[in-house]
């Protein structure tokens, strides 16, 4: 009697401290995490906006910005190709991202509502080049572009791109019609709407968050890409930012402070996708994430 | 009347529905057949050729064997190897830990979430910055740091030393890829029934028992898939290493997808080598794929 009253305490007494111990963890994983993160960004941004004679002012590295100056962005746009960059970053992202966001968006719907033989084999083939790697697939496209004579275009690029992301968005777009009742097209097929109008007007409105999250999953991988875009473009006023600026490492006039106000640049976008549209992306690592 | 108008009815709906599947799949296969299987093809036939792109000569499998016989392969599979084990591992432990702080909505749990997106969606070429100043021997605050507290007597050039060029890669590989688990592990957690929790807590069960006996098990297809995709995705990873590295210093981080761009593009082109090495990587996907497949099913669609 007397030790399973004992145990019972000890039971209790093992209870809060373990849920004190608990807490301590939790929030120390937090802090350490947060600051793991954090820190590199921080970093980044100190020394683009910084003077580089305040940064590294006597030897030492001095990141609490004591200063304020966009000089480095100015010599950045006036000095290295960086507009050029840019714009073609900008190109060659938008043309990806819509051709494989309308290719994701159809296959994705026919895949889900229709059956045919092979469906499973079309099924794998997806998933397969979703796992793919893309510098397996750069070697063959180079030498096809090359005897083609595509390379250093926006279209060649554009398709290697999109040869890349495209496999995850029509992976998300078909468990994301799944999830559509099929009762909203077959009501709207009853009052007499045809199957292609049904498609504009009850399905894509129904569709749109999982269109906008892999509308941004291949913006991402667009814009963020470096592999396809170092194989496919040769001269340098066809490099995209990413291209662009990973010379500015070697080049002696190019300093750190302006190497991290172009990685401020290349930041924007995917700043403004954690900021304002977070939740399509969330939606999308519900079945799984992007390279 | 009403069953011709239904019969005209379902013919309409018949030839509108083949125009929208064809309207569907034509852009599917002339896609899958243009970006993946004609150049899968023509590389797989250029890897039989020595010299393809010039005085192309039937080689059979003699650039697999010169390949696989090569000094640097060995090596190369090896770094692809450990780095695509430890950075999967790390971001898992990584991703883990901080899915399950996240999921007992502390304080902050959605800055720390919002905070926790932004490095996944950096491009690799601004995470390669950011660590290449942070760890750099001169100007880098790691070093500063680790000079300050007196764990090393000199600056330590990380990424230019063969002992820690791949430790360093693997940090920064872990630093951008620590969220894919977090994100994918976070919304399972959400999912599990916190009735289940509560009836542990009032039969007494531990802490531990209860993430056991609950978390662990609900968590484990999640993590199956993380190990299995993740991996994948880093053993061929190219861009991080080559950014941070080039391969080197020497052969210390070249991986299988580093030689397959140095055969291809460095000093004289050997496409033969390079399409023969990028055969044995689809290789080995293929064989990890029907694993996937087999195990998992995941081509099966949701019944709801």
């Amino acid at each position: 009697m007397l030790g399973l009253g004992e145990g019972a305490a000890g039971k209790f007494v093992s209870q809060r401290t373990q849920e004190q111990v608990r807490r301590v963890t939790v929030i120390l994983t937090a802090l350490l995490v947060a600051i793991f993160v954090s820190i590199p960004v921080y970093v980044m941004i100190a020394i683009a906006f910084q003077p580089s004679v305040t940064t590294f002012r006597g030897g030492q590295v001095n990141l609490l910005f004591d200063s304020f100056t966009f000089d480095n962005f100015v010599l950045l746009f006036t000095e290295t190709g960086t507009p050029r960059y840019l714009f073609n970053s900008f190109v060659v992202t938008a043309s990806s991202t819509l051709l494989a966001t309308a290719l994701s968006v159809a296959a994705g719907y026919g895949l889900t509502r229709f059956e045919f033989r092979g469906k499973t084999m079309a099924a794998r083939a997806v998933l397969f080049a979703y796992m793919f790697s893309p510098i397996v697939l750069a070697i063959p496209l180079y030498v096809i572009f090359f005897s083609l004579g595509m390379l250093d275009s926006y279209f060649a690029l554009t398709l290697a791109l999109t040869g890349i992301s495209a496999p995850f968005g029509i992976w998300l777009m078909w468990q994301y019609f799944q999830t559509v009742p099929i009762a909203l097209e077959e009501s709207a097929w009853i009052r007499g709407a045809s199957r292609t109008r049904t498609l504009w007007e009850v399905v894509l409105p129904v569709a749109r968050p999982g269109t906008i999250a892999t509308a941004i999953f291949s913006f991402s991988v667009a814009w963020n890409d470096f592999t396809m875009a170092r194989v496919v473009m040769s001269q340098q006023e066809m490099y995209p930012i990413t291209v662009g600026a990973s010379l500015f490492l070697d080049r002696v006039s190019i300093g750190w402070s302006e190497t991290m106000a172009a990685a401020v640049l290349m930041s924007l976008p995917p700043f403004a996708i954690a900021l304002f549209l977070q939740n399509y992306l969330l939606q999308g690592f519900n079945v799984g994430g992007l390279e | 009347m009403s069953a011709v108008s239904t019969l005209q009815g379902r013919l309409g709906e018949f030839d509108e529905k083949r125009l929208l599947l064809l309207a569907m799949f034509v852009p599917f296969t002339l896609f899958f057949v243009l970006v993946w299987g004609v150049p899968i093809g023509y590389a797989l036939g250029m890897s039989l050729f020595s010299d393809p792109t010039g005085a192309a000569e039937f080689a059979f499998l003699g650039n697999y064997v010169d390949v696989l016989t090569s000094e640097l392969f060995g090596t190369a599979l090896w770094n692809s190897i450990v780095y695509a084990l430890s950075s999967t591992v790390l971001s898992l432990v990584l991703g883990l830990g901080l899915a399950l702080v996240v999921n007992r909505k502390i304080k902050g749990g959605n800055a720390l979430r919002t905070m926790m997106i932004f490095p996944y969606l950096l491009p690799t070429l601004v995470v390669i910055f950011m660590w290449t100043f942070l760890l750099d021997p001169n100007v880098g605050a790691v070093n500063q740091f680790l000079l300050d507290y007196g764990v090393i007597q000199e600056p330590l050039a990380f990424f230019s030393s063969t002992t820690w060029a791949m430790p360093a890669a693997i940090v920064a590989s872990v630093w951008k890829y620590g969220s894919f688990a977090f994100f994918i592990l976070l919304a399972r957690l959400q999912a599990i029934d916190p009735n289940l929790y509560e009836r542990a807590r009032v039969e007494g069960a531990s802490t531990w028992q209860a993430f056991r006996d609950i978390t662990i098990p609900n968590l484990r297809g999640a993590i199956l898939i993380i190990i299995l995709v993740r991996g994948i995705w880093m053993f061929n990873k190219f861009d991080i290493i080559y950014l941070a590295t080039r391969g080197g210093p020497l052969d210390a981080t070249t991986t299988l997808p580093i030689m397959v761009y140095e055969l291809a593009f460095l000093g004289s082109p050997d496409f033969g080598g390079a399409t023969a090495l990028a055969g044995i990587m689809f290789l080995l996907l293929a064989a990890v794929a029907v694993v996937y497949f087999w195990a998992f099913k995941p081509e099966q669609e949701v019944t709801t």
